[in-house]
């Protein structure tokens, strides 16, 4: 008896064990529950991509290299100012303003090369101490060699 | 009418630059003061003269010709 007893003890305990070893295999793993999270949790944004979205002309920037007051008319000895809005991000853009007469000649050609994060604004300036000729003016902006838009001026005495 | 006998207007006086809000990629810029030289500036971020060639290839589309730059012009300064 006393080793009929023994044995069903030993069953109980190993069935006991068995059950526990069962019930720990149906708990969900914690990663299961942490990759339901975050499927459920909305994608990040993508980045926008690099745009040139305005350009302003003037005689002066501020500090944000904004343009104050804009103008498409210049005097001899103005100093002009293009101040290229930007919105998007890269990792590296060449902004070129390549400014050009009315018969064609270049005037000066100036590129920055920047990596924006989000909106930016650069700001691109020619000035001649002789002064600059009369007559009808253009400057074409272009990013990493495409051109992206143009902007007419004209200096007057 | 334009007249054709007009001299053609000449800009090789002009000067200029750019700057932006936004960072440059890597390494630094420069603008440039009177009596700079390429020379001057590399020996300036590199501590040495001789590494003027690092700047003007990185800012070939500014300089027409290394012996020539201008007050004003802003060039990208490559890592060393």
């Amino acid at each position: 008896m006393r080793t009929l007893r023994g044995r069903l003890y030993l069953l109980v305990i190993l069935g006991g064990a068995v059950s526990a070893l069962g019930c720990k295999k149906q708990t969900p793993p914690a990663e299961s529950g942490s990759a339901d999270t975050a499927a459920a949790a909305p994608a990040p944004a993508a980045p926008e991509a690099f745009a040139v979205s305005e350009v302003t002309l003037g005689k002066a920037i501020g500090a944000d290299k904004k343009v104050a007051s804009p103008t498409t008319t210049f005097g001899p000895k103005d100093t002009i100012y293009a101040s290229v809005a930007t919105t998007g991000s890269a990792p590296s853009k060449t902004l070129t303003a390549k400014w050009t007469f009315q018969d064609g000649q270049t005037v000066k050609e100036g590129s920055e090369t920047i990596a924006p994060t989000g909106p930016a604004v650069t700001a691109f300036h020619i000035e001649k101490k002789t002064g600059w000729p009369v007559g009808k003016y253009k400057v074409e902006i272009s990013a990493d060699g495409t051109p992206a838009t143009t902007k007419d001026f004209e200096v007057k005495k | 009418m334009p007249d054709s006998k007009q001299p053609k207007a000449d800009f090789s006086d002009v000067e200029g630059g750019s700057s932006s809000t936004a960072p440059a990629p890597s390494g630094q810029s420069y603008t440039v003061v009177k009596g700079d030289s390429l020379s001057k500036i590399a020996k300036h971020f590199y501590g040495d003269a001789q590494k003027w060639r690092k700047i003007y290839e990185a800012n070939r589309n500014e300089i027409k010709n290394p012996d020539l730059i201008y007050p004003g012009q802003t060039f990208t300064i490559p890592d060393a």
